[in-house]
């Protein structure tokens, strides 16, 4: 009976001093050139490179009360997954190094990392509650999804298709080019630089910056509950524009001024064409100041 | 009436429809009218004229767009409850909750002509209580950011909901007003997603 107990006594030992040392991770995998990669990391960090190789080279520590690293090839889909799910420790915060071909798309989900991505041509699906997003995108779509992180979107003027949500963190996009949808609830909105063919912008409180060239023939939809929308137009506008607040001052320094909508509520609205009004510029807002500019 | 009719009627009538034939077939106006139209909808207003509401749409074309957004969502909470129903399969074992999530109850309507319908708020309240469930997954810190920025949402629908009851034909409140529920829904809806793609695992 003793020496049952000594044993079981020895096992645990030898598991609490497996379950205290972080590891070391360094492991390679052949995969396809533009395959899929799938990442799941429940805290810590990921970061993403594109390379040229067709090969996924994980690299960093894993937390130690991570139960492993699964890592495995199926055709297409290469999985990174730090997998926790037999032990009770909080050790598990892993960060991750992870190059991958570079025309590989990525699904990296997460519940409280920080995600980096850079040099990564094909599509890109990632999700965390609390940590911060930061990606570089080329052509393909992005959908970036986080609670309380901060998503921060660099492009190279070409382009694409994104799709970013947050609750409470802020959104940046800057040189990002096509098609954007953006929306959170209290975090702010700025998208800068790029040519647009779509934008929609939706947020309950945060504030919302635009500074970008609309295409013809393309649309902006935005819509705040009390949020305030600096909007500024690059290169040639033709568009019409179609505002609206209930509460809200709209200052413009192009097109006539708005006018009040009722004697008694102080709502204003502000319908106009610009050029020959190829585009469509609609802008609906209950307490949130317009700011209306362009070249 | 053809030509053996017309010999059948008395001589006034003969020489009404005599001239009733030799009016034109059709009717070429003289202008188009459409500009002037569309010029008078658009018109401008002085800056300190008292306008009426929305006069850059039609009536009936706001009416459509709301009764197209009601269908909408109509539409939506069919699928939010599709969602509140198979979320039930998900890998995610809920754990008993400490501190729900209130749902504060609104009127569930909106303007004077649109009512959200028993189905929607149905859906809403079991994605709220399927949220609620998983929400005490999340650390507290996350949790309580979810939970303040659906107050916020909810905050504003009741915001609007107080100003509608004022101006209930206000297109603008009931479009913001839509929109609304229609952002909490997604926020909801987006938080559950997130929640249950990275916590199919044991781990937290």
């Amino acid at each position: 009976m003793n020496l049952v107990k000594l044993t079981a006594l020895g096992c645990m030992v030898h598991a609490s001093s497996l379950s205290t040392a972080a590891e070391d991770v360094d492991r390679r995998l052949d995969a396809a050139a533009a395959g899929t990669v799938s990442i799941e990391n429940t805290a810590g960090s990921i970061m993403v490179e594109g390379w040229s190789r067709s090969e996924v080279h994980v690299t960093g520590e894993l937390g130690s009360d991570v139960e492993e690293l699964v890592f495995e090839r199926d055709g297409n889909v290469t999985k990174v997954h730090v997998d926790t799910r037999r032990r009770s420790g909080r050790a598990i915060s892993t960060d991750l190094v992870i190059r991958v071909p570079q025309n590989s798309s990525v699904n990296v989900g997460g519940v409280s990392i920080d995600i980096v991505i850079s040099g990564v041509r094909g599509a890109q699906r990632l999700s965390t509650v609390s940590g911060d997003v930061r990606s570089e995108v080329f052509e393909a779509d992005t959908d970036i999804e986080t609670v309380s992180g901060d998503i921060n979107l660099q492009g190279n003027e070409s382009v694409s298709r994104a799709q970013l949500n947050s609750v409470s963190g802020d959104v940046e996009v800057r040189d990002v080019a096509g098609e954007i949808e953006v929306s959170s609830v209290s975090g702010d909105l700025a998208v800068a630089g790029g040519r647009w063919s779509r934008v929609k912008a939706n947020t309950t409180s945060g504030d919302m910056e635009f500074a970008g060239e609309l295409l013809s023939n393309g649309r902006v939809d935005v819509e705040t509950i009390n949020g305030d929308l600096d909007l500024f137009f690059n290169g040639n506008l033709s568009a019409e524009f179609d505002i609206e607040t209930f509460n809200g001052n709209v200052k413009n320094c192009f097109g006539p001024k708005a006018e009040r909508t009722s004697r008694y509520a102080p709502g204003r609205e502000l319908r106009f064409t610009e050029g020959d009004g190829s585009s469509r510029v609609t802008i609906r807002t209950l307490n949130g100041d317009l700011s209306l500019c362009k070249d | 009436m053809n030509e053996s009719d017309d010999r059948n009627t008395d001589a006034g009538d003969g020489a009404l429809m005599a001239a009733a034939r030799a009016l034109p077939k059709g009717i070429t106006p003289g202008r188009n009218l459409w500009p002037a139209i569309a010029e008078a909808l658009a018109e401008p207003i002085a800056d300190d004229a008292v306008t009426p509401q929305h006069k850059g749409l039609p009536h009936w074309q706001r009416a459509l767009g709301m009764a197209a957004a009601v269908v909408l969502l109509v539409g939506g909470s069919s699928a939010i409850t599709w969602l509140a129903v198979s979320g039930g399969q998900s890998s995610v074992v809920p754990q008993p909750v400490t501190e729900p999530l209130q749902l504060q109850p609104v009127s569930g309507s909106f303007g004077a002509e649109y009512e959200l319908g028993a189905e929607f708020m149905a859906a809403r309240g079991n994605l709220a209580s399927q949220l609620d469930a998983k929400l005490d997954r999340l650390s507290p810190q996350a949790r309580a950011e979810v939970e303040k920025n659906i107050a916020e949402i909810r905050a504003s629908i009741h915001q609007i909901d107080r100003v509608l009851a004022d101006e209930p034909d206000n297109a603008l409140l009931q479009e913001l007003l839509l929109s609304a529920y229609r952002d909490e829904l997604r926020l909801m809806q987006r938080v559950d997603g997130i929640i249950t793609s990275v916590m199919r695992r044991e781990d937290i």
